[in-house]
């Protein structure tokens, strides 16, 4: 899986989840403490709990690439484990269409595949590749 | 200390490596014939990228090969895996929070 999708359906208005993905105090209730504001080009953090088993101290860092009100919005999601060192370099881009009285909220977190492109691809084929030269130098080594 | 996987793949060096070791097994010194830079530099890469998993190292007759590892990259996809889940548990987070501002209790 090289892009993360989910749907989900909230009972509420476009204009009402949209005040929730771009108004700071409103997203912090529900996503994290940050300092977004609704400005294309804007930089801001969300700050979370560090993990270290990931290479990741705790901050995302982000710039808000694209916003069309009540529609679309999207930033870049990028962190890694300490200042100055992003090692995972991702997009998360928001979409909401009206429906049934409510909303459809669309999200796509995009971009794993970006800088680890190569590793996929080594995870398809090259590994089994791999496995059948070490054993015939395993083989050859024998005799 | 174990380097991480994603500092491990940072390196253009060592993302060269694994992309080498993606074709066919390689020993040190051969590996090192790719690049400008010294043997024990070459070496240096590969201890990073054998301390995060990503290629294991075999003493096979006299020589060290360097073949890759599974480990490293299903490291990889746990990192996915976990904003998989992340955003599933946000997502409905932001309902309840959405309809307890609709329907004060």
């Amino acid at each position: 899986m090289h892009s993360i999708r989910h749907t989900y359906f909230y009972q509420q208005s476009p204009a009402e989840v949209w005040a929730y993905l771009t108004e700071s105090e409103l997203l912090a209730q529900w996503l994290m403490p940050n300092d977004f504001r609704a400005e294309a080009g804007h930089e801001f953090t969300f700050r979370t709990r560090p993990m270290p088993a990931f290479g990741f101290d705790g901050i995302v860092y982000c710039k808000v690439v694209e916003i069309v009100p009540h529609k679309r919005l999207a930033y870049t999601w990028k962190g890694g484990p300490g200042p100055g060192e992003i090692t995972l370099d991702t997009l998360v881009e928001w979409e909401l269409r009206e429906k049934d009285h409510g909303t459809e909220l669309l999200l796509r977190h995009s971009g794993f595949q970006e800088r680890n492109s190569m590793m996929f691809g080594i995870m398809d084929g090259g590994w089994l590749k791999n496995m059948g030269e070490i054993a015939d130098l395993l083989n050859k080594a024998k005799v | 200390m174990t380097p991480d996987i994603f500092q491990a793949i940072a390196d253009p060096s060592r993302r060269e490596i694994l992309h080498l070791l993606s074709h066919q097994t390689l020993t040190i010194n051969e590996l090192a014939e790719n690049f400008d830079m010294s043997r024990p530099a070459v070496s240096k890469h590969v201890k990073v990228l054998s301390q995060s998993g990503f290629i294991t190292i075999r003493d096979i007759g006299r020589e060290r090969y360097c073949l890759l590892s599974q480990e490293g990259f299903q490291q990889l996809q746990a990192w996915v895996s976990y904003f998989d889940k992340f955003w599933q548990h946000k997502l409905k987070k932001l309902e309840t929070v959405l309809n307890n501002k609709s329907n004060p209790a």
